[in-house]
């Protein structure tokens, strides 16, 4: 399997959809949309094979792909993928899926739309699987474009200020990270992540750094912090980290609900991977150092975040803010791993329980999420684009079966036991709470803020009085049920066997810990 | 053929079929078509675009060429600006062969000024002697003013050409007078007598003054701040065709001056000009990209983005030898595939007429003509330098040879500076895919694109998408179009 | 003060009175002629510098010179051309009231 070349193919699958989409697709948009899906359903067909085939106990790259790109400036075409990567691409391929099921009723410009979809699809996935940071940051950065048009094109009414903030800020802090990358590849002379991980765990890339840019008489320690900064800001803003979250309420509530699914269960999730993948490999040293303030900005981004939830009415502005709550717990697990140096065996099993609990919610999250913004999305059609919690109320008497699987979704956001939130945040707190006491306990303001205003969104819309205009709201139809229900169906495997995703991250996990050593 | 034709064949064809042009111009009759002489241009450009990969094949058997008393120089560095320029023309030549709306009798100009204007350009980049160098930017500067104003009978049209004249004129004193000095101080205009002159000279503040002054008039020609004032109201008032054109290859050509002159011909005085460079890049940077964010006129917009990737070229110069050569060369060619990509599809969408200008009239346009609106969407993305485009790489490759010379802030500097640039090319971009369609777009013809322009906008389009995904084999070219000071240089044209 | 010297001083109040003209004039040819002005500026340095440089016997500044006087009238000619056109159309070489383009 390793000859060839699966994740090239997996990453071009979308790419030639697109055009096919949007090429056969020009006639008929019942054509496009069922073109796009089948592309979608062929990436998550590969993706189980990789998942099938994926070999458990290695904890390196596997599927690797290696060729000369542009030699005279150390770029190469770099593939490779671990249980991380392997998890992202599988989530992705759900994800798109969700997103085009989400998406069936737009009718403006339908093979465009798709075709879009299908090309963020793209980018997701090579920048799931690069593994040179140019070629990683080719997709990171171009996966902007379809998503601005997404925006700006099929958005809400306030869609180009919208559009232009999300691609602007994004921008922004991928400036200040290529400014970091290029300081770092005139000190290393490499652009492979495993490469400089190699060189800054062997405390070479400080003193290097300071030879080739002695910049305003820092001192190494300084200068790497400043370094660190400007890749941090890059994937900071991206998760979003708060304070850096501004542009996402307005983006994802703007955004057309299929594009919000993408963003939110896909998109968010480069940023949190690029966390594990090159914060944590290269800068544990940095992150330690300023782990107080990073800690403080994982407490306000899980208590802030679930607080400005409680507070809105609009239903995607609510889930906007909960999206930056629930990733705000896998910072947690990621600044509480990185918290002590040192390789004692208790160590290591809190920092494995922590960072296996933020892979794992990454996942979770990424499936509940983009399962509520669909149910979002029908209650949407169904109410002629009403979004306001007002606006519903007791539908459950007309609707019980859309009010049950929404109902599972929710509770499997809120944390329920038996469903996909519970493990992953259960095993993050568990690995937190010895490593970094005080802000577990903070954090768990969040958890109970997340349980109120859940709870509240489903007694507004499902309970209470039926309003007058939704006499005739019609429930989830057979061909809908169908549809949904994988999905559900995820949320309760995951959530009674874990197992099934941990088994392919363990090894991942621990060759991550192992290299916070310092 | 002697070696003195062979290394003059690229100009030497041109001038032909440019004087072929003028004299076959009045024996078609009055309100016939001119395309035959667009045809024998473009035939012209493309030759000479071939003679100067012949001039490739020999420089890499032989080693450099030179001619005119050794004023003019074939190596590596000229043949590659050669070939751009030679390319800008083909293009631009095979944009506007209809552009013109009626068969007007003054096109025939039009077609041998282009060419012209081709051949001072060439011999700018190729020759290493001032007098060579200032007869050369004259020639380019003379087709240019022209054909500034060439929409005749618009007001515009001829302000646009007077503004361009008097500034660049104001320039060429300037240039003129910088070259005087360096001769005092030297004894000498050529370059490799100037460095050695330089070594022993008893006036070097005289000299730092002719290289100050030499770097005013050049920053004039390539719109660098604070010599740009004149960029906006030409490029808005010239036809869409010559702006793409002398946005483009004459910069490349002052650009190509310029490293000549400050690497090869001044080195001992590293020390000041890095000083201007840095001055004229921050400020060129700062100033285009502030400006281009209140502009409505979308060439306005565009001429104030020329002059901030004026600066971000200007920041290649920081670098070593090596590397200011290689990223200034990349970057033109980028800059000149992706901008003169821009202005064909302007040219293409507004015609001779010009009757949408604004970025308001552009509203909705996706609607009435996709493939032009992502063709022009595809440009503006490259100018932001987004990966896969060939801007990306030119900014990359810039940016990393400052830093790699100490140059943080300017690293800094420019990298905010594109960040800040997002904001208008964007804001183009999101009227584009807007609706409703503005009353201006229905002025837009539905017609088809006719072949020769479909031809030149397949080309920047793959130029610049090539450069983003294969940018290796440019890499190579400029890697190694570091020029040299050849012995034969120091021997003086009237010694002979 | 060395003959030199004072063919420098010369040059460089000429170029000074052609920048102030050319600066500060609003006429369109008036303008021309300030920069016409400080060319010649230039030509009198190239010529100076050959005269009373070490190597007379090289003729590179006046060669220049010539070249330059040359070139610089083709320039005027192609001004002057571009002057009329303005003119017909404007009824006026005022830079000033030449001003319909704008951001």
């Amino acid at each position: 399997m390793n000859a060839f070349p699966w994740l090239s193919l997996l990453t071009a699958l979308p790419v030639v959809g697109a055009g096919v989409v949007l090429v056969a697709g020009a006639r008929s948009d019942r054509a496009a949309r069922f073109l796009s899906v089948g592309f979608a359903v062929g990436a998550l067909c590969i993706a189980l094979l990789l998942w099938h085939g994926f070999d458990v106990n290695v904890g390196g790259m596997q599927l690797v792909e290696q060729h000369a790109w542009v030699p005279a400036l150390h770029i190469q075409y770099h593939l490779g993928i671990d249980g991380l990567g392997l998890s992202m691409l599988l989530l992705s391929a759900i994800v798109t899926l969700i997103s085009l099921g989400a998406s069936w009723k737009i009718e403006d410009r339908v093979p465009l739309y798709f075709a879009l979809i299908l090309l963020v699809e793209a980018c997701l996935f090579g920048a799931f699987t690069a593994l040179n940071f140019i070629h990683w940051f080719t997709f990171w950065e171009l996966c902007l474009i379809p998503a601005f048009f997404l925006i700006k094109i099929w958005g809400g009414p306030r869609r180009t200020p919208a559009a232009t903030q999300f691609l602007v800020y994004t921008m922004a802090g991928s400036v200040a990270m290529l400014l970091s990358f290029l300081a770092m590849y005139l000190a290393a002379n490499t652009f492979e992540f495993e490469e400089l991980a190699t060189i800054a765990q062997s405390g070479r890339l400080l003193p290097s750094l300071a030879a080739s840019s002695s910049w305003m008489h820092l001192t190494p320690e300084h200068l790497g912090l400043v370094i660190f900064a400007g890749v941090f800001l890059g994937f900071a803003v991206k998760v979003p980290v708060i304070p850096f979250h501004t542009w996402l309420p307005d983006t994802y509530a703007e955004a057309p609900t299929g594009t919000t699914i993408l963003l939110t269960g896909a998109m968010s999730k480069m940023g949190l991977y690029g966390f594990l993948r090159i914060l944590v490999p290269i800068f544990a040293p940095q992150m330690q150092s300023v782990l107080t303030p990073l800690l403080w900005m994982a407490v306000a981004t899980v208590v802030l975040g679930s607080l400005s939830a409680m507070a809105q009415t609009d239903l995607k502005r609510i889930f906007a803010y909960s999206s930056i709550n629930h990733l705000g717990y896998c910072l947690l697990g990621i600044f509480a791993a990185v918290r002590y140096a040192g390789s004692d065996a208790q160590l290591l099993t809190q920092r494995a329980a922590a960072l296996s609990g933020t892979m794992l919610q990454m996942f979770n999250h990424g499936i509940t999420a983009a399962t509520i913004f669909w149910f979002v999305a029908i209650l949407e059609t169904r109410s002629g684009g009403a979004r306001e919690l007002s606006d519903f109320g007791g539908l459950r008497r007309n609707a019980p079966v859309l009010a049950g699987m929404m109902g599972i979704a929710l509770f499997s956001s809120l944390g329920l036991p038996g469903l996909n939130g519970f493990i992953s945040e259960f095993l993050i707190f568990k690995g937190a709470f010895p490593l970094a006491t005080w802000a577990t306990a903070l954090c768990t303001i969040g958890l109970l803020i997340t349980a109120v205003f859940i709870l509240n969104v489903i007694q507004r819309v499902f309970s209470g009085p039926l309003q007058e205009r939704h006499s005739n709201f019609l429930d989830l139809s057979g061909k809908e049920q169908m549809l949904l229900a994988p999905a559900i169906a995820l949320m309760f495997l995951l959530g009674l066997d874990p197992q099934i995703l941990l088994s392919h991250l363990n090894a991942t996990v621990l060759q991550l810990t192992n290299t916070i050593k310092f | 053929m002697s070696t003195n034709l062979l290394a003059l064949l690229p100009e030497l064809v041109l001038t032909i079929t440019g004087v072929l042009v003028m004299v076959l111009e009045p024996v078609i009759p009055a309100g016939k078509s001119r395309k035959p002489l667009g045809w024998l241009a473009i035939l012209g450009s493309l030759l000479s675009g071939l003679a100067a990969f012949y001039q490739l094949q020999i420089v890499n058997a032989q080693g450099t060429l030179t001619a005119f008393y050794s004023t003019i120089q074939i190596d590596p560095f000229s043949i590659f600006f050669h070939l751009l320029i030679a390319a800008v023309v083909l293009v631009t030549l095979l944009g506007s062969l209809d552009y013109f709306e009626s068969p007007i009798t003054h096109a025939g100009e039009y077609f041998a000024l282009v060419l012209f204007g081709a051949v001072g350009m060439m011999f700018m980049t190729s020759s290493v002697e001032l007098l060579m160098v200032f007869i050369g930017l004259e020639i380019s500067s003379i087709s240019t003013y022209i054909l500034a104003g060439f929409r005749k009978g618009r007001a515009t049209a001829s302000e646009s050409s007077i503004k361009y004249f008097l500034l660049g004129s104001f320039a060429t004193a300037f240039f003129l007078y910088g070259v005087a000095l360096i001769y005092g101080a030297t004894g000498s205009t050529s370059i490799g007598p100037i460095a050695a002159g330089l070594a022993i000279t008893r006036t070097p503040t005289m000299a730092i003054l002719a290289v100050a002054m030499v770097l005013i008039g050049l920053g004039f020609k390539v719109s660098a701040a604070p010599f740009h004032v004149w960029t906006p109201d030409v490029y808005q008032g010239a036809p869409a065709p010559v702006v793409g054109l002398m946005s483009t290859a004459p910069k490349a050509a002052a650009f190509a001056v310029l490293l000549r002159f400050l690497f090869n011909g001044t080195p001992m005085l590293h020390g000041h000009w890095i000083l201007l460079i840095e001055i004229l890049a921050v400020a060129s940077m700062c100033l285009g990209n502030l400006g281009a964010l209140k502009q409505h006129d979308v060439k306005r917009l565009l001429a104030y983005s020329s002059i901030a990737h004026a600066g971000y070229l200007l920041v290649a110069f920081t670098g070593t030898h090596q590397n200011a050569v290689a990223g200034a060369c990349f970057y033109t060619a980028t800059y000149a595939a992706m901008n003169v990509g821009a202005f064909l599809v302007l040219s293409q969408l507004s015609g001779f007429s010009e009757r949408i200008r604004s970025i308001e009239d552009f509203t909705g346009l996706a609607l009435k003509r996709p493939g032009m609106s992502a063709l022009l969407g595809f440009f503006l993305l490259s100018l932001i330098g987004i990966p896969f485009t060939g801007g990306f790489f030119g900014k990359f490759y810039v940016f990393s040879g400052a830093l790699q010379n100490g140059h943080v802030w300017l690293g800094i500097v420019g990298l905010a500076n594109s960040g800040v640039a997002c904001f208008y090319y964007l804001r183009l971009l999101a009227a584009i895919y807007s609706r409703p369609t503005s009353d201006s777009v229905a002025y837009i013809p539905v017609r088809k694109v006719t072949a020769p322009a479909a031809v030149a906008l397949a080309a920047t389009a793959l130029a610049t998408l090539g450069l983003g995904i294969l940018p290796n084999k440019l890499v190579h070219l400029v890697e190694r179009a570091t020029p040299t000071t050849t012995a034969a240089v120091a021997v003086q044209p009237t010694q002979q | 003060m060395t003959p030199l010297n004072l063919f420098l001083l010369l040059s460089a109040l000429l170029f000074s009175i052609g920048l102030a003209g050319a600066l500060t004039r609003r006429n369109a040819i008036l303008v021309l002629i300030g920069i016409e002005l400080m060319l010649n500026a230039a030509n009198i340095n190239l010529i100076a510098f050959w005269r009373f440089g070490p190597n007379p016997e090289a003729l590179t500044g006046v060669m220049f010179a010539i070249f330059s006087i040359s070139v610089a009238a083709a320039e005027a000619a192609v001004g002057l051309a571009i002057i009329l056109a303005v003119y017909r159309h404007n009824k006026t070489t005022n830079l000033n009231q030449i001003d319909t383009l704008k951001g």
